[in-house]
């Protein structure tokens, strides 16, 4: 999985436990660190075969900076690779369940909002890694 | 760029502006004549520096909150919002302008004339430009500060001041630190310095403009020392070029004896330091930063962590407080929850005016400590910078002698990991290459232990990251679960 928080956004803290918390439960992460843009994602997946990145942003620029991700992948050739998406991702206090539609349609697999705890989103990646493999015919082990 | 020892000559400086003012178009309308008679122009109660020594003086505890959105009109409406529950006005910059990426801004001006509501995280002031600023200014009745985060802000700062604005957060360390990734610090220190000798030349015509390095760093289980070692150094470069109004921060940490202790430390450690380096006409005062790090969601339970900030604020006699709001955990707030934090401030703020707590051994003890450790990094750097202040800066982030936790830049070591002891006091739990006496490390080896005994668990990564989650989970210490 490629790892990193997107945008002009310098979150760094949640960054570092996150990397933390994926090696430990057994995913090869490589962690781009903060700062990262979309481009310097899909080269990063491109390149280690990685089969989800996992996307944050913490600052609010979210929505203008997670637009067209999804349709970037497709171009590049990542159309099966898992996207996730994670963090306070809009200006202002709005109903999760309103975030969360808005990303999804932006082509993100899953959306997390700050209350969720990381060993829901390691289970979800876990189960959706493994589900993609069985579409794509692989019969690979987690 | 290179880094200056001593004040910039005023020839070179001013070549060295013409090449800033012409990263952006808005820059082509600074001129710097205008820009002080402007400021001459302004009253006394819109003047930032003036408020914050008669704070000073009076020993009274300033309130400020955070504020910014995209478009003039909007943030006007936003300030005059806040205007009435505090003392002095920010104007939060954008996380694009920040990074000198003004076409980026552009688009998000764009964007959120569109969509009718901001789709940027502060006040794009560069884009704006001279005129709308002032116009901004001179809807409101208190000093303004520009809070950013901006590692190279010499654009920023040449329209700020032209525009009536009297402070300025940040430094060439606390503001790539925390906020740049591959920013080298030999850029950011020469950019500011640049800054300090603007408001130098302001200074030189007879207006004082504030300047405050930024305390909190990452926010992140920062211990004092790392942070006071920065403060001081950037004070110093700013005393360099002729800078004389200085706030320096603090971000509150969280155990109350430790948190004043800093407070009192700071202040005294900055006299020593400036006076030793033979300034002594300057005008210096502190800024608490309410809890910086995660906030719990419940808005009932922020408000307690906002008030035990106004608490620390209060009680170490900060000259000002800068507010969180209940909203912190979910990101940017609204106008009503930034104004609810304030009143929540004001209210504690008020209450503890007449109170002192009493000087007790265990908080001389806090301050002590303090001293010693900030002294032993601040003269391990200045002897690596060899009489040339910001030389020092960038060789002791080379060699590991400062370290900031959680801080995101590629000029930072990483090594030193803090923890906190049983107390929630904050304690080094590897110092990294930080040049702390022996007998110092064997004191906070000793109170982490203390804690690791009690919790039956080893000190270690995960004690870390329970302590980071552990005031938005409901307490200080990160116990385990």
């Amino acid at each position: 999985m490629v790892l990193g928080v997107i945008g002009a956004d310098c979150h760094a803290v949640g960054n570092k436990i996150l990397e933390r918390v994926f090696s430990e439960a057994g995913f090869n992460v490589v962690n781009l660190g903060v700062m990262v843009s979309q481009d310097e994602y899909i080269d990063a997946a491109i390149e280690t075969g990685a089969e989800a990145i996992i996307v944050s942003s913490l600052y609010g620029h979210g929505e203008i900076d997670c637009q067209g991700f999804r349709e970037r992948c497709v171009e590049r050739g990542l159309e099966n690779v898992i996207l996730y998406v994670g963090g306070n991702l809009v200006v202002g206090k709005t109903p999760n369940e309103e975030i969360v539609t808005k990303f999804k349609s932006m082509g993100y697999d899953r959306v997390f909002t700050p209350d969720t705890p990381l060993e829901d989103c390691i289970n979800f990646l876990k189960q959706d890694i493994l589900g993609r493999r069985a579409e794509d015919g692989q019969n690979s082990q987690y | 760029m290179k880094l200056y020892q001593g004040k910039i000559p005023e020839s070179e400086f001013m070549q060295m502006r013409e090449g800033a003012l012409q990263t952006w178009p808005t820059g082509q309308d600074v001129d710097l004549e205008d820009a002080v008679q402007y400021q001459r122009g302004l009253p006394d109660s819109m003047n930032f520096a003036k408020k914050m020594h008669e704070a000073d003086q009076a020993k009274q505890v300033l309130l400020q909150p955070r504020a910014g959105v995209a478009l003039v009109e909007e943030h006007i409406q936003l300030l005059k919002f806040l205007e009435p529950e505090c003392d002095l006005l920010p104007t939060t910059i954008d996380a694009y302008t920040r990074l000198n990426q003004y076409n980026e801004a552009q688009r998000g001006i764009e964007k959120s004339k569109a969509a009718g509501q901001s789709l940027l995280n502060g006040f794009p002031a560069v884009n704006h430009g001279i005129a709308e600023c002032r116009r901004l200014v001179e809807s409101l009745s208190k000093p303004v500060e520009i809070r950013h985060g901006t590692p190279d802000a010499r654009l920023l700062a040449e329209i700020s001041f032209a525009a009536g604005f009297t402070s300025y957060e940040g430094g060439g360390i606390s503001y790539n630190i925390p906020y740049a990734k591959k920013v080298t610090l030999e850029h950011s220190i020469s950019c500011w310095q640049y800054i300090d000798r603007l408001v130098g030349y302001f200074e030189e015509q007879g207006v004082r403009i504030n300047r405050e390095p930024f305390g909190p760093l990452s926010g992140t289980l920062v211990p004092p020392f790392a942070s006071h070692t920065v403060a001081i150094l950037e004070g110093l470069m700013a005393l360099e070029q002729g800078v004389r109004s200085i706030t320096l921060g603090y971000g509150q940490a969280g155990n109350m004896i430790q948190d004043i202790a800093a407070m009192m430390a700071l202040r005294e450690l900055a006299d020593e330091y400036f006076q030793k380096a033979g300034y002594n006409d300057y005008e210096l005062s502190t800024v608490l930063h309410q809890w910086m790090g995660g906030f719990p969601e419940d808005q009932a339970k922020a408000f307690s962590v906002i008030t035990w900030g106004g608490t620390a604020a209060a009680l170490a006699k900060a000259t000002k407080v800068i507010v969180k709001t209940p909203h912190e955990a979910f990101g940017i707030p609204t106008k009503e929850a930034n104004l609810e934090g304030l009143k929540c401030t004001r209210q504690i703020v008020n209450m503890l005016a007449d109170q002192e707590v009493p000087e007790t051994k265990q908080m001389l003890w806090e301050v002590e400590l303090i001293k010693r450790e900030t002294r032993a990094l601040m003269d391990a750097t200045l002897q690596l910078g060899n009489g040339n202040i910001a030389e020092g800066a960038v060789r002791a982030f080379q060699a590991g002698v400062i370290d900031i936790p959680f801080a995101p830049s590629l000029a930072n070591p990483g090594k030193m990991m803090p923890v906190r002891d049983n107390h929630g006091a904050i304690r080094i739990l590897d110092f990294g290459k930080v040049p702390i006496p022996e007998d110092i490390r064997k004191i906070h080896k000793e109170l982490i232990q203390k804690r690791a005994d009690i919790e039956k668990r080893e000190a270690s990564f995960q004690m870390v990251i329970d302590d980071i989650y552990s005031i938005s989970k409901g307490r200080l210490v990160g116990r385990p679960r």
